[in-house]
């Protein structure tokens, strides 16, 4: 992957890269990628893809209202809110 | 359900939270060996005291006054969720975080009376397989400070093994338990896919990780996986354990693997003396083969880098966790966020993980790593019509140095081949002690077919016959007042 590839995978992932991280990330995901390829040597053409390795089929539940008592105390690690809110900077 | 009958390993740990005599002598311990080996990101058993109530349990019971677990202290990977307890991931992420809810599987270990006393260090978000990937601390073997638990579920291993818990749980997406279990001496279970919940697990892999259980007893281990096991309404994948009932102690056969590639001398040795031992004990012992072995870590990581971009993309400073101290607008505070939050092998997996994502390279990654995972699956069917169990090393040397004394982060990643296989399969694996070596314990693993986890605990059972449980240097089990 160039260094192009890699900035704009980067801002895919939302990701700031300073260029000395790109440097050495680069370098590590090269590697990595190369042994990816490895696979290209094993023939699967005639396999079905796993996605998950015992699911056999969705499971479905009734569509039931429930209480949560969460949404106050998840709302308590907000690093900033305002009423029942989360604050972040402007959009526009 | 739990058998009532008490563990004899359990009861000189009973209670002994609630005697001031026995808790300074226990607390004074955890800190002398914390000194040296920091396996815990936060030890602090009075939080569980303050926030021990019933309606926490999973089903609205009371706490368990009685049976095997009761009055039983454990320690919590910290990247499972324990109200009123930190949530660090090892990440500055997520430092300082505190968690509202608890995980089903700490909550129905609570429901039978066991109590939280700590979060354990680990890898940051699971990512690494010798907890120098924590942002937050540095963990030590504890047979060698100058080596590396392994990981991620460093912490958990290196607390059990130096009796500061009877058991700890971790998490097993690579493997995560099992081989830190290895290196620091101790059993390791990493259940069946979806056994299991994962309520409460902070997501790094999801297809292929799940709650397990460290412990220096095989019958503590087979305890805790059975009060935690079970379906549970919160996590969708988890399912009701199916075992065959097939099969009995003394006529199990154990698959062996002719072709294991490079290991290290200790590791070779020890598989070699194992197979031995196996046929002493009455074992028959066949060669199978894994023809895709060869491709399973570029096919595991693929996966694993490709659902770790997504859940982690989670993680932004604006809900919670870490939040620069200035952004322009909403999109560069996420990424300051993240820029500052992530540790380096946390992005370099992202990154690979978008990048396999990318249309345009679905098919020659991701999919393909999706069809390789079939291909080891199938290879575990065809070996598993002939064998039982299939005795495989953990890792291909034992506990390495910390630092640049060790293996890199790629040679780490390569090394993974033997823990892998059973995450991409979905199938349950025990890493249990089979031999010290120069001072420095020596683990291997059996596998079984999905809901077999019996078959595991009978056949490590049968080997401690061979190789009792050693302790390192230090170690002190004796809690009596």
């Amino acid at each position: 992957m160039d260094q192009k590839e890699l900035y704009v995978t980067a801002s895919l992932a939302q990701l700031e890269l300073s260029d000395t991280e790109a440097e050495a990330l680069s370098e590590a995901v090269e590697q990595m990628l190369e042994y990816f390829s490895r696979m290209k040597e094993i023939d699967v053409d005639h396999l079905e893809p796993t996605t998950h390795a015992l699911l056999k089929a969705n499971r479905v539940r009734e569509d039931r209202v429930a209480e949560s008592p969460l949404a106050d105390l998840l709302l308590e690690n907000a690093p900033e809110t305002e009423d029942r809110f989360i604050v972040i900077p402007n959009v526009l | 359900m739990s058998t009532i009958a008490e563990i004899e390993s359990l009861k000189r740990w009973k209670g002994i939270l609630d005697d001031t005599p026995r808790r300074e002598r226990y607390t004074s311990y955890v800190a002398e060996w914390e000194k040296r080996i920091g396996a815990f990101l936060e030890f602090s058993p009075e939080r569980s005291e303050q926030s021990a109530s019933p309606e926490e349990s999973d089903d609205g019971s009371s706490t368990a006054k009685s049976g095997p677990l009761a009055a039983v202290p454990f320690a919590v990977k910290d990247n499972i969720a324990v109200a009123g307890y930190h949530l660090t991931c090892g990440s500055r992420m997520l430092e300082g975080m505190s968690s509202p809810y608890t995980a089903t599987a700490v909550a129905r270990l609570q429901a039978a009376g066991a109590v939280v006393v700590g979060k354990t260090n680990l890898d940051e978000f699971g990512m690494g397989s010798s907890t120098e990937n924590s942002a937050l601390k540095r963990t030590s073997n504890p047979w060698d400070t100058d080596r590396v638990p392994g990981g991620s579920s460093g912490g958990s291993a290196a607390a059990v093994a130096a009796g500061l818990v009877p058991f700890a749980l971790g998490s097993d997406t690579g493997g995560s338990i099992r081989q830190p279990a290895a290196f620091c001496g101790v059993y390791g279970l990493k259940p069946t896919y979806g056994a299991v919940s994962r309520y409460g697990l902070v997501a790094y892999a999801s297809s292929l990780e799940g709650i397990g259980v460290v412990s220096g007893d095989l019958e503590v281990a087979n305890e805790v996986f059975s009060t935690m096991r079970g379906i549970d309404p919160l996590d969708h994948s988890s399912v009701e354990a199916e075992p065959s009932g097939a099969s009995s102690p003394g006529g199990l056969t154990v698959g062996i693997l002719s072709n294991l590639g490079e290991l290290a001398p200790e590791i070779e040795g020890t598989y070699r003396a194992a197979i031995d031992g196996l046929g002493k004990l009455g074992m028959r012992v066949t060669e199978i083969e894994l023809p895709t072995l060869e491709y399973v870590v570029p096919s595991y990581y693929t996966i694993a880098m490709a659902e770790a971009s997504a859940n982690l993309a989670r993680f932004n400073g604006i809900r919670y966790g870490h939040r620069p101290e200035w952004a322009e607008n909403p999109e560069e505070l996420m990424r300051k966020a993240r820029h500052e939050g992530f540790g380096p092998e946390v992005k370099l997996r992202i990154l690979l993980g978008t990048y396999v994502l990318r249309s345009g390279f679905q098919d020659q990654f991701y999919v393909r790593a999706q069809k390789v995972r079939t291909a080891i699956r199938e290879d575990f069917d065809r070996a598993f019509a002939r064998v039982d169990t299939i005795l495989m090393p953990v890792f291909p040397t034992n506990a390495f140095k910390h630092g640049a004394a060790g293996l890199t982060p790629f040679q780490q990643k390569l090394a993974d081949k033997f823990t892998v296989t059973a995450n991409l399969a979905g199938i349950p694996a025990l890493s249990f002690p089979a031999g010290v070596d120069s001072g420095i314990p020596v683990g291997l693993q059996f596998l079984a077919p999905a809901f077999e986890e019996q078959r595991l605990f009978a056949a490590a059972g049968r080997y401690a016959e061979l190789f009792p449980l050693q302790h390192p240097e230090g170690f002190s089990a004796d809690w009596s007042s």
